[in-house]
């Protein structure tokens, strides 16, 4: 934990809890509560993506990798790669939100940030939380530095989503100085630049273990780089391994115990990935308003008119939501960290257990932001029009680009999953209060009409949507349990709606807190948590009633219909109105912003 | 040696200029060092890597968001800060009288600032401060050396570019093209945290501003697109100013 800590710290709080406990405005971390150092960090690295990687984005894209190795130089020099790294080893050790802070302002170039990601995130988090102190010392200052570039060697070409099931053996040699790697590797991120590979494999096969591999050694080859749709700049290929000899110094962690490593690397992987969503998104609105204030259409510009302005809207409110959610769960991390001692032994793994902690919401930003990108990227291009179909203009690589948030770091199908899984499987160990909260819930609705909406003020409306979505994921959580019982996991159709009611109640949770905060001094801000709030009802109302239809039949249909529509009771607010007021914020401001000038 | 670099805050580039009780409106604006006075920041972080032993000082005068901006100086690797808070707006007359008094206070011998506002265009704050101090000025500086007490270097005039040399103390202002401002890096931003900024009013350096605001429009370009044909120079000339004169009614 850094010696600057942030002024404002989170309440401590556990993973899941979002769905049973209902938090104060004070009780979280938001974008508003950033240190002068933090925005001064975010500062450095938007200039520093604005102006010095978007300037080179054609050689990025024409994968010169001189060029993107000098620009992660450059960011090691910035020191945007120390955040995460002690201080006895040249890093700043600053806290998850400053890291997670540069990830979202760095990402205006899919290529760059994969690249930029990989390297800090899954290339050099193994080391720091797993490294010796001759591996740490030997090889973090160059990766910091960018002298280095590191690369994270998982998957194989017949294991992606079950990277239990990878083949790559290692045997330990007669001598027993080194083991000897065989097998394969696939569309290993970072691989045609990287000179420290961390690569995973299976000792006698059976032993899942992970190893520092610099590039060079004999044995490693880099295969062909992969021709890929989007982040063309980001190099991504295969590794062969043929009796590679690794010195057993190069083992990292424990033997047997690399999955370990794999797991815990992917909390982080994932909420950085919703960071970068955000980051892109924002990068990506700004185009398409730059472009829509000059395109002329019938004598106007096309910001003007009502189905562009419907997109501007509903970009703006995602990015908002996404910006919410993103710092709530990161601080939320940072106030589990702020209690774990430095000085301890086993420091490193009690920071993963406080990430591990929030493996759920990790899960669910994962899957959230990819897909909030994805209808960001897609209104852009759109507002392009034919523009945005060729290379000239940025929309389409931005389209391009964003593809591949929805498949790595975890398929969203299986982030879906863990999401659902894992909420049930902490209720089973009794770190949730889950089923409580069910059996209290199911009792409620089940004995009839309850009280009337008993919040008032500015987002009294929000606010009871809020706490009926968190009544109905509870409900429907209930039902499909009670039908499927243990099967349930095996109901993956089921398992993937009820993952997105949980990730609307946390995304709405944090909108709704976000905007209470601001306590009354932002009216935009209030019409952005409207317009999203009104998406968000729409999408767990679907994903409930398909969860009826899938668990019961008959009379039980009928109650349990009765009840959805007692939950989901209110009355549409007037979107068409609020989005244009929303968009002509943004189109003012030729940007997203939660500003509005007193006009 | 102590050197003063004097910073303002604008709007940033990017954002739309708005009116509201007739003044520029900055509320939730971003709002940035004026990248003029970046170059001057630069310059003196330059001179003393070069081997200058030098102390570096802000100086801004303003609303209390200008420390911001101070901020961004210290972050920069600048020693320590001045912020003089006022929430009258001073031209620059008005300033150089402040500037003039820290600079003898501080008992600084050279003083960088930009050569033009980067909002109000004025040119007047480095030549007001030095003849204030009765120091020599260099404006629009190129480039920049110091050796012992004696400044030497190159700056642009009216006829061409002119090479200079000068004794401390002295005030140099700044152009684009001087130095590439460095970004913050995050060890200087976290290490600016520690670094002093000194707050003091207005009052105590008795200053009044000397101009008064009465109003504040924004004028906007308006594209009629048309293209003439200029092959023949003379009617193209001819029809430019018939509708410069009858369609945009800006010439009588």
């Amino acid at each position: 934990m850094s010696t600057f800590a942030a002024s404002f710290t989170a309440k401590r709080t556990s993973g899941g809890s979002f769905l049973i406990e209902d938090l104060l405005p004070e009780d979280i971390f938001t974008p508003e509560d950033f240190t002068e150092e933090q925005k001064q960090i975010a500062q450095t690295t938007s200039q520093f993506a604005d102006e010095q990687v978007l300037a080179s984005i054609h050689e990025i894209e024409a994968k010169n990798y001189e060029v993107t190795k000098r620009l992660m130089r450059e960011a090691g020099d910035l020191g945007l790669m120390s955040v995460d790294v002690p201080e006895e080893y040249g890093g700043l050790e600053l806290d998850k939100v400053t890291s997670t802070l540069i990830g979202d302002r760095i990402s205006v170039s899919g290529s760059f940030s994969v690249t930029f990601m990989a390297h800090v995130g899954i290339g050099m988090l193994p080391v720091v939380w797993y490294g010796t102190s001759q591996q740490k010392e030997k090889y973090l200052p160059r990766l910091a530095s960018g002298e280095w570039i590191a690369s994270y060697a998982l998957s194989e070409s017949s294991a992606g989503s079950d990277a239990m099931n990878i083949k790559t053996r290692a045997t330990l040699s007669p001598d027993g100085r080194h083991y000897i790697l065989n097998g394969e590797k696939m569309w290993i991120s970072n691989a045609g630049m990287a000179s420290l590979f961390t690569i995973f494999a299976k000792i006698d096969g059976e032993k899942f273990t992970a190893f520092l591999i610099e590039a060079g050694t004999p044995g490693l080859t880099v295969g062909k780089e992969e021709h890929k749709l989007g982040i063309r700049g980001s190099s991504t290929c295969p590794l062969i391994l043929a009796d590679c000899y690794v010195p057993v110094e190069n083992v990292l962690g424990e033997v047997g115990k690399g999955h370990q490593i794999a797991f815990n690397i992917l909390n982080v992987g994932r909420y950085k990935l919703a960071a970068g969503a955000i980051g892109a998104s924002r990068n990506a609105l700004r185009d398409a308003i730059r472009y829509g204030r000059e395109r002329i259409a019938f004598g106007k510009p096309i910001t003007s008119f009502g189905l562009v302005q419907e997109k501007i809207a509903e970009s703006a409110a995602g990015i908002y939501a996404g910006e919410a959610v993103v710092y709530r769960v990161v601080g939320a991390i940072d106030a589990g960290l702020a209690s774990v001692d430095k000085s301890a032994p086993d420091y490193s793994m009690q920071v993963q257990k406080a990430i591990e902690e929030f493996a759920v919401e990790c899960s669910i930003l994962k899957f959230w932001g990819s897909e909030m990108l994805e209808r960001v990227v897609d209104h852009v291009l759109q507002l392009h029009g034919g523009y945005g179909y060729v290379e000239e203009y940025p929309a389409e690589r931005a389209y391009r680009d964003a593809r591949i948030n929805r498949i790595f770091e975890g398929t969203n199908e299986i982030n879906r999953l863990i999401t659902t899984g894992w909420m049930i499987k902490r209720a089973m160990q009794g770190r949730l209060a889950l089923l409580p909260a069910i059996k209290k819930v199911m009792d409620e609705v089940m004995a009839g009409p309850g009280e009337r909406n008993g919040f008032h003020g500015t987002l009294a409306d929000e606010r009871a949507l809020l706490a009926n979505a968190k009544k109905l994921g509870l409900f429907c959580a209930g039902v499909a349990s009670q039908k499927f019982g243990m099967e349930l996991a095996d109901q993956q159709e089921v398992m993937g709606m009820l993952a997105d009611i949980l990730a609307e109640v946390l995304v709405l949770d944090s909108v709704v807190l976000r905007t209470a905060k601001m306590a009354g001094r932002n009216a935009l801000g209030v019409k952005l948590a409207k317009y999203y709030a009104a998406r968000s009802m729409r999408v767990i109302v679907n994903a409930a009633e398909r969860v009826i239809g899938a668990v019961a039949e008959g009379d039980m249909l009928r109650t349990q219909m009765v009840i959805l529509r007692r939950l989901t009771k209110y009355d549409p607010i007037n979107t068409v109105a609020l989005g244009r007021d929303i968009a002509s914020a943004m189109v003012e401001a030729g940007r997203y912003t939660i500003q509005r000038s007193v006009a | 040696m102590r050197i003063l670099t004097l910073i303002r805050q604008v709007l940033d580039a990017q954002e739309g200029v708005h009116i509201a009780a007739n003044q520029i409106d900055r509320t939730g604006r971003k709002l940035v060092m004026d990248t003029m006075d970046e170059y001057g920041v630069e310059e003196a972080l330059r001179l003393r890597e070069r081997g200058a032993q030098a102390e570096i000082i802000a100086v801004a005068v303003g609303p209390a968001g200008v420390e911001e901006a101070l901020r961004s100086a210290l972050a920069m690797g600048a020693d320590r800060a001045i912020h003089v808070e006022a929430d009258v707006e001073l031209d620059a007359i008005a300033l150089s009288s402040v500037v003039a008094q820290i600079a003898r206070s501080e008992g600084a011998e050279l003083i960088l600032c930009g050569g033009q506002q980067s909002d109000w265009d004025s040119q007047a704050l480095g030549a007001a401060t030095a003849e204030r101090l009765n120091w020599p000025q260099a404006t629009w500086t190129r480039t920049l050396e110091l050796s012992g007490s004696s400044l030497s270097g190159k700056h642009d005039t009216e006829y061409g570019v002119e090479s200079f040399e000068v004794q401390l103390p002295a005030v140099i202002t700044t152009q684009q093209g001087l130095n590439e401002p460095r970004y913050p890096t995050l060890p200087n931003i976290m290490k600016a945290k520690r670094k002093q900024i000194r707050k003091d009013s207005l009052e105590q350096y008795g200053v009044q501003p000397k101009l008064r605001r009465k109003g504040v429009v924004v004028q906007t370009t308006q594209r009629l697109r048309k293209i003439f044909d200029g092959k023949d120079a003379l009617t193209a000339a001819a029809q430019l100013v018939n509708s410069l004169r009858n369609e945009a009614g800006v010439i009588q």
